[in-house]
């Protein structure tokens, strides 16, 4: 794309409608279309007889091994919104929320075993959590094959709707879709260090690393013009030693290191970097630091390093002032797990109040307890009111969307482990960084990228003047 | 040879007497088990298959390989290459193709490692197998990385396309089918084993096995002997992962990393590798148990590790081993002696 547009890199960000600091909340807005099924609406009357059988939900997610930081959260995030709907007596009402749990860990042929299982043998009503983008396009498949109802947590891969399951029925996502999470660090890292342009890349060698990798570097790019990779660094995921790799990125003189660790191999990773003063020769955007429970980066954890949430939420942010969603959200989550929520909370919490909210309005429209059909229906383009602002799931890939957001790690005195420093919070619209609806998937319509999003970038992004 | 006397012979009638009812039993299944437990026992069927060839190894020539993943993983991976590249469909091509790759990488990797053999020979193929993870696991672009390469069931064809999967609804339809094919190809592996074994060529293997100076001497050439047991040895395991791949849905490089090496080692040392059915039953077992410890518990590593433990410190014949023990106790006062269990 020679005969690009070329633009300041400030223009593009305004024109991406970046803004940064707490007051740029006012970005964070309804773009889409759909209906909104806020939560304060769902005091309606339910419809017809509802039988008063437990509704039952199959949750696999890591309870064990590095990768639990992320999916303990989502867990809790999960029963604390199954104990929420059940006080109230269950879902319209009637039917309250079981949970049967599985590991994660135990691999992606067990996961599918297990699905198997929750389905045929525990006759689950709703399948949700995985957080492993090696796992949603396995399980995805399987989940449409026994025609369960399926809404992932995490699992963000843009494969699973760009080429596992592109035309989806049963299978939703709630939670942002990956390529973001790399060129939403890319916006950050364009913002706050615009004379970046020797860049070096640590990734786990999977999926989600090299989709980082490449969505982040694409993205940074165009937005800052110049750039080159100095020295790419692929540990294994769940790996606990980096220091080969720390030093092959120490010698390559980088002005600014992307990392896509996450989990434990990022609080490894960052102890392991400290003792080799990584943090002070270069710049470091991540995108997953915050992504465990918020205490597991300690207060060791330098200062003004780009501490991404997968694209998804913070607890402080929205603001509970401007946003009260939140404030309710992760004052009773405080209170029932004595530990402040992740993005990974937010999402399973919303996953369920979601599909809470699908049933009722479903409800109202066929009376009685709504058939699968009728739920998925009221699910496609649903917008909701979560903690992290408002959520949209895309009819045409039923794909959840949210305003992105990411931030400056600083260690304030009312936290026991480092947060955003309020002055330095990104806010990125959804639409501006991600493919729009019915782009030509990978393999279609002159697409010969990995993903929609980085044809969308390629062919439709100007150039920034380097 | 094997047939020599009427008492090993009535003994021989009498075990494969009871796999009627055993044979019965599986055919019946589908009908009062459901869909669940049809497709649970269609992969402990199916990694009986893999544990019948390791076996060969391990029980009948004494070598302990901790590389068999790689020929599950050869085997899944090339009906799921013959599916992205050819869009090919038909099981029994599957089957050919998955088969012919398999005695390639066997019969290649075997002349490297029967040179050696105990803990040299474990090392050897453990380090052959996690070549091909590598290879599966970087070269994403053609083979899908950790994500993998999809085997839809909707696609498959049985019998040279007498039965097919397509339409809405097939699941049901799709495990009951395949059921039986697999419990089919499961037989007559068991009975094709069962004949290497107890043919001259197994009894030489057995005779390397339990003094290899000795075999020599006879003028048995050794190296000959264990290639072919290992390439057979391969080619079960092979069939095992060609058979897997449409019933898993896909195939990932954990196929072919060690674990999946130690989990065929696992069931046969559950189901006990001194005896010819030990394995199948280790095999069925196992991933039932696997089953149902990741369902029920979120610590399955641990309670497995006990379980493997016991196995080892208390019940070293494995689950058929001890069986039969029991048995011969209780009935040792009609025999004059305990007979060699095969």
């Amino acid at each position: 794309m020679d005969e690009q547009k070329q633009v300041t890199r400030r223009d593009f960000l305004r024109q991406l409608g970046v803004t940064v600091g707490a007051a740029g909340l006012g970005a964070t807005g309804i773009g889409a279309t759909g209906y909104l099924a806020a939560p304060a609406r769902a005091a309606m009357k339910p419809k017809g007889n509802i039988p008063s059988t437990p509704i039952k939900t199959g949750h696999i997610t890591f309870l064990t091994g590095p990768a639990e930081l992320l999916g303990g959260p989502g867990l809790r995030g999960h029963l604390l919104a199954a104990e929420e709907i059940n006080a109230q007596g269950g879902i319209l009402g009637k039917r309250k929320i079981e949970t049967i749990q599985a590991d994660e860990a135990a691999g992606t042929d067990a996961n599918v075993k297990e699905l198997r299982r929750m389905k045929l043998s525990e006759k689950i009503d709703l399948f949700t959590g995985v957080i492993s983008s090696g796992n949603t396009p396995a399980l995805g498949p399987v989940a449409e094959e026994l025609k369960v109802l399926t809404m992932f947590n995490d699992g963000c891969t843009d494969f699973l709707f760009d080429k596992a399951v592109p035309n989806p029925k049963y299978v939703f996502r709630v939670t942002n879709i990956q390529s973001a999470d790399g060129v939403t660090a890319a916006v950050g890292a364009a913002q706050h260090w615009p004379k970046a342009r020797k860049i070096a890349s640590i990734q786990p060698d999977y999926s989600y690393g090299r989709n980082v990798h490449e969505h982040f570097t694409l993205a940074l790019e165009r937005l800052t013009g110049g750039i080159e990779v100095v020295a790419e660094a692929w540990p294994k995921l769940f790996t606990t030693d980096f220091t080969p790799h720390i030093t092959k990125l120490l010698s390559a003189k980088p002005d600014l290191l992307v990392v896509g660790l996450w989990g434990g191999d990022y609080v490894a990773f960052y102890k392991q970097a400290l003792r080799y003063g990584l943090f002070d020769k270069m710049k470091v955007a991540t995108t997953l630091a915050f992504g465990g429970v918020p205490h597991a980066v300690g207060k060791d954890h330098p200062e003004g390093v780009l501490a991404g949430v997968h694209a998804n939420y913070h607890f402080l942010y929205p603001p509970g002032d401007q946003w009260p969603v939140n404030k309710k959200f992760v004052d009773t989550y405080h209170k029932r797990w004595k530990e402040y929520p992740s993005f990974e909370s937010d999402g399973a919490y919303t996953t369920l109040m979601m599909y809470k909210a699908a049933v009722e309005k479903a409800n109202q429209l066929t009376g009685g307890w709504p058939d699968d059909e009728a739920i998925i229906a009221m699910l496609e383009g649903m917008g909701y009111d979560s903690p992290a602002g408002y959520v949209y799931i895309r009819p045409d890939n039923h794909q959840g969307y949210k305003d992105a957001v990411t931030g400056l790690t600083k260690n304030l005195p009312e936290y026991d482990f480092p947060v955003w420093d309020p002055n330095s919070i990104v806010y990125i619209p959804i639409r501006s960084i991600t493919a729009p609806p019915n782009w030509p998937k990978p393999g279609q319509g002159g697409n010969n990228e990995s993903t929609a999003a980085a044809d969308w970038i390629k062919k439709t992004w100007p150039k920034a003047k380097a | 040879m094997i047939l020599g006397n009427n008492g090993q012979r009535r003994s021989i009638a009498w075990r494969w007497a009871l796999a009627i009812p055993v044979v019965v039993v599986l055919l019946a299944v589908p009908a009062f088990a459901g869909a669940y437990w049809t497709q649970l026992l269609t992969y402990g069927l199916i990694f009986a298959v893999a544990a019948l060839g390791f076996n060969l190894l391990l029980g009948y020539t004494g070598l302990l390989s901790f590389g068999h993943s790689a020929y599950l993983g050869v085997g899944a991976y090339s009906v799921a290459f013959m599916v992205r590249y050819w869009h090919v469909s038909s099981m029994e091509l599957y089957i050919l193709g998955g088969v012919a790759a398999t005695a390639i990488v066997s019969a290649l990797f075997g002349v490297v490692c029967v040179r050696y053999t105990r803990i040299f020979f474990a090392i050897l193929t453990l380090a052959l197998s996690q070549v091909l993870w590598t290879v599966a696991y970087k070269f994403f672009w053609i083979t899908g990385g950790t994500d993998g390469l999809r085997v839809p069931y909707s696609d498959l064809s049985l019998l040279g396309g007498l039965i097919h999967f397509a339409g809405d609804d097939t699941y049901n339809k799709f495990i009951h089918s395949y059921y039986y094919y697999v419990l089919v190809i499961f037989c007559a592996c068991v009975v094709l084993m069962w004949l290497i074994v107890h043919s001259p060529f197994g009894k030489t293997l057995q005779a390397i096995r339990d003094n290899e100076t000795r075999a020599r001497f006879l003028g048995v050439q050794i190296l000959q002997y264990r290639w072919l047991a290992f390439l057979v040895s391969g080619i079960f395991t092979g069939l095992a992962g060609v058979l897997w791949v449409p019933l898993n849905g896909l195939t990932t490089p954990d196929i072919l990393y060690w674990p999946q090496s130690g989990k065929i080692v696992f069931f046969t040392v559950l189901g006990g590798f001194r005896n010819f059915s030990g394995p199948i039953i280790g095999a069925v077992v196992y991933n039932f148990l696997e089953a149902w410890v990741v369902g029920f518990t979120q610590y399955w590593q641990f309670a497995l590790g006990v379980i493997l433990i016991v196995l080892v410190l208390f019940v070293p014949g494995g689950l058929v081993g001890t069986l039969l023990r029991v048995l011969t106790k209780t009935t040792t006062s009609m025999q004059t002696k305990p007979k060699a269990l095969t």
